[in-house]
């Protein structure tokens, strides 16, 4: 399958040509982009990052442990100090309040690493100049759309358009 | 399949040189090469850690009765010094999660560092925890494990809480670094030769800047930010309660929480001043670290230090008020009794010298920042000796009072926090870009792609 590798300097060329792309039905697309550019990524994605559900269930669970080992603990040897309840909620607050934010945390940590596909080889298209100051762009096409698409992208201010594996 | 179609893209030209940023260069470039000036500081560093492990082993074999500790104050230097760092360590997390949630772009400049000291800071606050208990070999005991006596840990203990707190504290604190280092790292892979590929292709994660990963890092930042954010208020508010539940004098008082957290944010940007404005000026960062970031962390001191010199005022306003003689002692003998020198010190160097900021010629005057900003550090270790050791020097029964004064032993653990602390600070240096290369590239590609575009 033809590769069509296309290098922009600035990021809203690269989104107006995705956004061209998407609309004619090129939807295997990737960008490179050497800093974080929120138009570029929700032009590719338009759901939001599934790191969300990563959060809320490591918060969740971070609740649920910080009052369940408490209060159980707590239950478990019964020790009156202070002449307070055995399961005294204020107290256990605290504990549960940062196993909330210490769960969130390492679970929104691992929802990177599963959401952002990290850990893995670089795709071959990816090159150091993507972390320098340009952007890069690949389609994988079909051998008939490779001049339009070419078009395209030049007519988008790509400053290279290079095809690799035909 | 079949041949691709001759267009002007299948006639492979040879590959262009690199043209890389002059971010990538110039903030790579602080991690090239090693001066014999920097050796000379690592190895004081070095030294200092050395005699403060030396010691701290000293103390492990003969006991705590080096210290200083007489009755009836047993919470020494150490206690101080890790209050000191646990709000050196609040910077980094304000800067990273505060600032970026408020979206004050200026914080790219500075966060990367602010989050390392973060990190390093929480690193040494913690090994007072284990010095101060003694038998190192059973600190273990804080920890809520199942063992054969069937006991389990008291939680409704504020230095239970304490460890909860730090412990999220040093997790997240890092979580936060890593994450933000790795596109930087992945920039360092990209322009890095031998061990340091080696080790930065291990370390990005095959970080490649794909929309993907940027969606899901942008989000996670995002994530953590918020989840930082009550954390950072949480931590110090957690210590202050390891005095304020008490009832001793002194320490029994509401306003503990919100005083410890903006003396922890005034002291964190203190110490970030009083780091990057020589790193800053060795390494030629000026056109990244602008007199206009600098001025604007001194805003923050000025605006913290009035938080705290509040704190200090009405302090004495509500001992005086209370009408309760103990506290009334408390805090007469704060000021005029035998520690008058570590409260005047408190007072001058955290209440009044900073509100020379309020001067614009000051505040641009990058000497003045850094000598205040060492001033400022003495003034709020001095704060928290003022605070634990007076507390305890001088509870209800003037029967009971006794002085306390570091010895030798706690003044070399003291001293070698600061060698640890600086350690871990100049390898970072050589080691992970010392600003975060991606986020300052990011306001230079926007502001190049607006001008004079074609759009």
């Amino acid at each position: 399958m033809p590769t069509l590798v296309s290098v922009f300097d600035r990021p809203q060329d690269i989104v107006s040509a995705v956004k061209r792309l998407r609309n004619r039905g090129f939807t295997d697309l990737e960008t490179y982009s050497p800093a974080p550019f929120a138009e570029i990524d929700d032009a590719m994605i338009e759901k939001p990052s599934r790191v969300r559900a990563f959060t809320l269930v490591g918060g969740l669970a971070g609740v649920t442990t910080g009052y369940t080992i408490t209060i159980w603990m707590a239950n478990n040897w019964q020790i009156m100090l202070g002449g307070k309840p055995f399961s005294s909620i204020p107290p256990y607050t605290i504990i549960a309040f940062e196993l909330t934010i210490l769960f969130g945390g390492l679970m929104t940590a691992l929802g990177l690493f599963i959401v952002g596909k990290l850990g893995r080889k670089r795709d071959p298209e990816y090159s150091p100049r993507f972390s320098a100051e340009e952007f890069g762009l690949v389609v994988r096409c079909q051998d008939r759309d490779v001049a339009e698409i070419e078009a395209l992208v030049r007519d988008n201010h790509a400053t290279e358009v290079e095809l690799v594996g035909a | 399949m079949t041949p691709p179609p001759d267009t002007a893209a299948t006639m492979m030209r040879p590959a262009p040189a690199l043209r890389d940023s002059q971010a990538n260069i110039d903030l790579l470039r602080v991690m090239d090469g090693i001066s014999l000036k920097y050796l000379m500081l690592l190895a004081t560093t070095v030294g200092f850690m050395l005699l403060a492990g030396g010691t701290w082993v000293y103390q492990v074999y003969k006991g705590l009765g080096i210290a200083g500790y007489a009755h009836p104050v047993f919470w020494g230097a150490y206690i101080v010094t890790f209050v000191f760092w646990v709000g050196i360590a609040h910077a980094g997390t304000l800067i990273s999660a505060i600032l970026y949630l408020f979206r004050a772009k200026w914080r790219n400049a500075i966060n990367r560092s602010a989050e390392a000291m973060t990190v390093f800071a929480v690193l040494t606050a913690a090994q007072f925890l284990g010095i101060h208990v003694g038998r190192l070999w059973k600190s273990y005991f804080i920890l809520p494990y199942p063992n054969q006596r069937g006991l389990w840990v008291n939680f409704k203990s504020p230095l239970l809480w304490d460890t909860f707190a730090i412990g999220t504290y040093a997790t997240i604190s890092i979580v936060f670094f890593a994450i933000g280092l790795i596109p930087d790292i992945a920039i360092a892979r990209d322009r890095a030769t031998g061990w340091r590929k080696v080790v930065y292709t291990v370390l990005a994660c095959g970080w490649q800047g794909s929309s993907k990963q940027w969606k899901a890092h942008s989000r996670t930042t995002l994530h953590l930010s918020g989840l930082a954010t009550p954390l950072v208020l949480s931590v110090h508010s957690v210590v202050s309660w390891d005095f304020a539940m008490s009832i001793v004098p002194g320490w029994h008082a509401t306003i503990f929480g919100p005083y410890f957290v903006a003396g922890a944010i005034f002291s964190g940007f203190a110490m970030v001043l009083t780091v990057m404005i020589p790193v800053r000026r060795i390494y030629g960062l000026e056109a990244y670290i602008t007199d206009y970031h600098l001025e604007n962390m001194s805003r923050f001191l000025l605006l913290t230090s009035i938080i705290v010199g509040y704190a200090y005022l009405s302090e004495y306003f509500i001992s005086w008020y209370s009408a309760v003689e103990f506290e009334q002692t408390h805090f007469w003998m704060r000021a005029f009794g035998p520690y008058w020198f570590s409260t005047w010190c408190m007072l001058g160097f955290n209440g009044i010298l900073p509100q020379l900021l309020w001067f614009k010629q000051l505040r641009t005057n990058i000497w003045f920042l850094f000598i205040l900003s060492i001033f400022i550090n003495i003034g709020m270790w001095f704060e928290r000796y003022v605070i634990i050791i007076e507390g305890l020097s001088f509870e209800h029964d003037p029967a009971a009072w006794g002085l306390y004064t570091p010895s030798w032993a706690e003044m070399a653990i003291v001293a070698g926090s600061f060698g640890f602390f600086g350690t871990l600070f100049l390898i970072f240096l050589k080691l992970f870009p010392v600003v975060a290369i991606a986020e300052v590239k990011e306001l230079e590609i926007h502001q190049r792609s607006h001008e004079g575009g074609t759009h």
